[in-house]
């Protein structure tokens, strides 16, 4: 099979088995959602030793972050990179082996943390020295970027090459630093620290420049109009940069960690207002007068409504690390709709509209338009009513156990709502794994428009 | 290409080492941000309580074991392990976090969610028999829980055919149970738990149902639908330190009524409120009062002796003196006079002649108590310890001293020599 078209830049075959991957784990990983979240109402399902709470738990979290995110993440960055430089992938034989390094350590790691291999830090339970793999992986990749770079067509860089760049460079220190140099530095609170910085590096500076990286690319492209500021996405970018790597000790305030660390995260935190709202204005106005195309096109509309998700959740993030907000809702379900609205809502939902744009460009596939419009609005129903019910959850939560209930009382009168937010998830969850599936039984027509 | 660079070098690394810098490292080396020290409680020399700072420590390898399974069982996932100085943690758990508490944590454990409560100060908070039936099925002694049953750390003895913790369990139980004992007897002088209040409910059809209710979510476990302690917990696990209370026989040991009598709902309320500590017992001090004085009304209707036989009237427990060398003293001299040294053996260890052989009313073994463990069954406060010289304990060999003492003196001199016994010395 030939990987590239006449002609073309991008290798369709190494983008298509990112995707593929990707579909797999966006089954997969939000599967293991829903068995958590029974759980809370039924904990006695499906319990054993291997498949109880505590050990399911890091595979659905690092199963999205590194599964579901990232790995059509970085598919899309092999269709992206060619485009936006003009030339084909430095040294594409490499790539092969970056796809199944990534995605076999992933699958080993996560089977290993089901037998008990856990590291014991939030998001960086992967057993060493298997986050080596992830790490090599990535730096196949970023030298395989950076060299492109190096060799481009396009004189100017693109804001999405921007974010690529540097949320390469960072997540490569940020695996190492949190995978080999958190778990046996300094103990203590001081550990804590230095892992709630780790913590957030994952969310602030993967994640999102990952996900940003993706709406500049494929929004303009799929509206056909062009960026609404480029200005603003200049301040979008470094104000990013500048303070994301800040915010993580906002994890553990009221902590014995020192008070003033704390407190630069906490304005930190709150400064993330201006990236978010920056780029959320970039995105809306990129579509100014052009909204038809909302309505019309799959890609843009879930890159709309993963821009209002991303919007509450993020803003939602900025509010929560106040010390006023943080006393009733840390520990708290509020903190997991935070997490649900920005991951899910916001960044998955992107990397998955992508998917609608480039499924049938690398592929010649068609996907069907009724599957899709059901899947959507499977995806935007789920995710809406999940992050309200854990919202409202944190709060009664919360308040409940300010004013002295006993905490098992709290437990109880989270259970309706729990059953409710399993309800949403698996609505949303069937949207997802509706959207690969959809992809992947599309019809093979000649004749797309490149 | 140069732009390329400015974005890696400086959005890369310039500012997440910068962050990292202010963030992780700076903290770390500031001397004044890592003190060692932990505000310890200890008993002295004269058994009263007071604060010192001491370092925290270490674990014992038995304790690292099983603070390895708490990580691999992720425990940490749904138990926090930090308490904030707002939102009523340090009424509801105990103290607030210390810095020095945490020296030997690696990984630390802090988590970021409480789907279960945090166990900052779990540590004595329950006895060795509870943890034993909550991790073999939560739902015995909480049935609103929803951990997870862990029941691979368990194994079938022989003897009595139940459940008892293996090698992994017993590891489990020795971390949980040592979690924030760097902070020493701080349960003897927490506020929340030791204080008791004389109010109580009536017996009406209300109190009785709501009572009801609350026993079925809080005691059915252990000491079973018809009160007479065969709850699902005890006929499943192996109770080692001791059996749930049986409540159809009326027999109840902390009393503030004479001996044989039974218990004011008072005494009850203080027994429910702060727990028998070392027992499956455990502390309720967090459930609202009226479920504590309700739940009383309901375990009354267990056995006919409430009605028949109304209890005696309560012992005067007057204000306990200021303990003295001089009161210790002659404290030991009543200790000797009174033949504790029979059951409880000359130093108060529990290893007297007759300790092997002692039973109580209903025919379970009963270890006296070793006093230099400092842990109280009756309480920890010095009116706990008088009161159980004064009534005694139904149902058990130990006898109220109220007439063998010449004055309450005595009662309050062998109070502080018991307490003195398990002072922290040179600690």
């Amino acid at each position: 099979m030939k990987n590239h078209s006449e002609g073309e830049l991008v290798d369709n075959k190494i983008v298509s088995t990112w995707m593929i991957w990707g579909f797999f784990w966006a089954i997969f990983a939000p599967a293991i959602g829903i068995l958590l979240s029974l759980k809370f109402n039924y904990p006695d399902l499906l319990s054993t030793q291997y498949s109880h709470f505590g050990r399911l738990r890091p595979v659905h979290v690092n199963g999205v972050i590194f599964g579901v995110f990232s790995t059509i993440f970085l598919g899309l960055v092999y269709y992206m990179v060619p485009k936006l430089t003009g030339v084909r992938m430095y040294r594409e034989a490499w790539s092969k082996y970056a796809v199944w390094l990534w995605n076999g350590t992933l699958l080993v790691a996560l089977l290993s943390v089901l037998f008990g291999y856990n590291k014991g830090l939030e998001v960086a339970e992967l057993p060493n020295p298997l986050p080596l793999g992830l790490i090599a992986s990535l730096a196949i990749i970023g030298v395989q970027v950076f060299m492109s770079i190096a060799r481009r067509n396009e004189e100017k860089i693109y804001v999405s090459l921007w974010y690529i760049i540097a949320a390469l460079v960072w997540t490569g220190i940020n695996l190492v630093y949190g995978n080999f140099v958190v778990p046996y530095a300094a103990p203590g609170v001081n550990n804590a620290a230095l892992h709630g910085l780790f913590l957030h590096y994952v969310v602030g500076l993967w994640i999102t420049p990952a996900g940003l990286s993706v709406v500049y690319f494929f929004l303009p492209v799929a509206a056909r109009s062009p960026l609404y500021s480029h200005k603003l996405s200049l301040v979008g970018f470094w104000s990013l940069a500048f303070f994301y790597p800040f915010v993580g000790i906002h994890h553990y305030l009221f902590s014995p960690i020192p008070a003033w660390t704390q407190t630069v995260a906490i304005v930190a935190s709150v400064m993330l207002i201006i990236p978010v709202w920056t780029v959320v204005v970039n995105f809306f106005g990129t579509l100014r007068g052009n909204w038809s195309k909302f309505h019309d096109d799959f890609t843009v509309k879930l890159i709309i409504f993963g821009a209002v998700m991303y919007f509450i959740g993020s803003t939602q993030g900025s509010v929560e690390a106040l010390r006023s907000v943080q006393k009733p809702t840390h520990f708290t379900d509020f903190v997991i709709a935070h997490s649900h609205a920005t991951v899910f809502g916001g960044y998955v939902i992107w990397v998955l509209s992508a998917c609608y744009y480039v499924w049938p460009r690398v592929t010649g596939a068609v996907f069907h338009e009724s599957i899709a419009k059901t899947s959507t609005w499977m995806i935007m129903l789920g995710i809406s009513g999940m992050v309200f019910i854990l919202t409202l959850q944190g709060l009664i939560q919360g308040t409940v156990l300010m004013e002295g209930a006993e905490f098992v009382d709290s437990i109880v009168s989270m259970k309706p709502y729990w059953l409710l937010r399993t309800l949403a998830g698996i609505t949303m969850d069937i949207g997802i794994a509706l959207v690969g599936v959809n992809l992947l039984m599309g019809q093979r027509k000649t004749g797309i428009e490149p | 290409m140069k732009s390329a660079r400015v974005i890696a070098l400086i959005a890369g690394f310039g500012f997440l080492f910068l962050a990292l810098a202010v963030q992780g490292i700076f903290p770390y080396v500031m001397k004044e941000a890592g003190p060692k020290t932990v505000t310890r409680t200890v008993r002295t020399e004269v058994g009263e309580l007071t604060a010192i700072g001491s370092a925290a420590r270490p674990y014992t390898a038995l304790e690292a074991q099983g603070r390895a399974i708490y990580i691999r069982e992720g425990c940490w996932y749904c138990h926090s392990m930090y308490l904030r100085p707002v939102a009523g943690e340090d009424r509801r758990w105990g103290p607030v976090a210390e810095f020095g508490e945490y020296t030997h944590d690696l990984p630390h454990l802090f988590g970021t969610r409480r789907i279960g409560p945090d166990l900052t100060r779990v540590g004595g908070k329950y006895g060795d028999d509870w943890h034993a039936a909550h991790y073999f099925d939560p739902r015995m002694v909480v049935p609103d829980s929803v951990m997870p049953r862990f029941t691979w750390l368990f194994t079938k003895d022989a003897a009595s055919g139940k459940q008892v913790l293996n090698e992994e369990g017993k590891a489990l139980v020795a971390f949980i149970q040592n979690i924030g004992m760097s902070r020493g007897k701080w349960r003897d002088s927490f506020p929340y738990q030791i204080l008791a209040t004389g109010a109580s409910s009536i017996q009406t059809e209300v109190s009785l149902s709501h009572g009801k209710a609350v026993y079925l979510r809080r005691c059915v476990g252990c000491h079973g639908e018809k009160g007479d302690g065969k709850g699902s917990a005890v006929s499943l696990v192996l109770f080692r330190v001791a059996q749930p209370r049986d409540f159809t026989t009326g027999a109840f040991k902390f009393r503030t009524t004479p001996s044989g009598s039974v218990p004011l709902d008072s005494d009850l309320f203080r027994t429910i409120s702060v727990g028998i500590r070392g027992s499956a017992m455990p502390p309720w001090f967090n459930l609202p009062e009226e479920d504590r004085r309700d739940v009383i009304q309901y375990i009354k209707t267990f056995s006919r002796d409430f009605e028949e036989f109304p209890p005696g009237p309560p012992i005067e427990i007057p204000r306990p003196p200021k303990p003295t060398p001089d009161l210790i003293s002659r404290g030991k001299k009543v200790f000797e006079e009174m033949q504790c040294k029979e059951c409880h053996g000359a130093e108060g260890r529990g290893d007297g002649p007759s300790s092997n052989t002692l039973k109580d009313d209903f025919g379970n073994r009963i270890p006296p108590a070793n006093f230099t463990t400092g842990i109280f069954k009756s309480g920890p406060r010095p009116e706990d310890i008088f009161r159980t010289f004064m009534t005694g304990l139904n149902g058990t060999p130990m006898p109220s001293f109220k007439d063998a003492f010449t004055s309450p003196d005595d009662g309050w001199a062998i109070t502080f020599y018991v307490l003195s016994l398990s002072a922290d010395r040179g600690k």
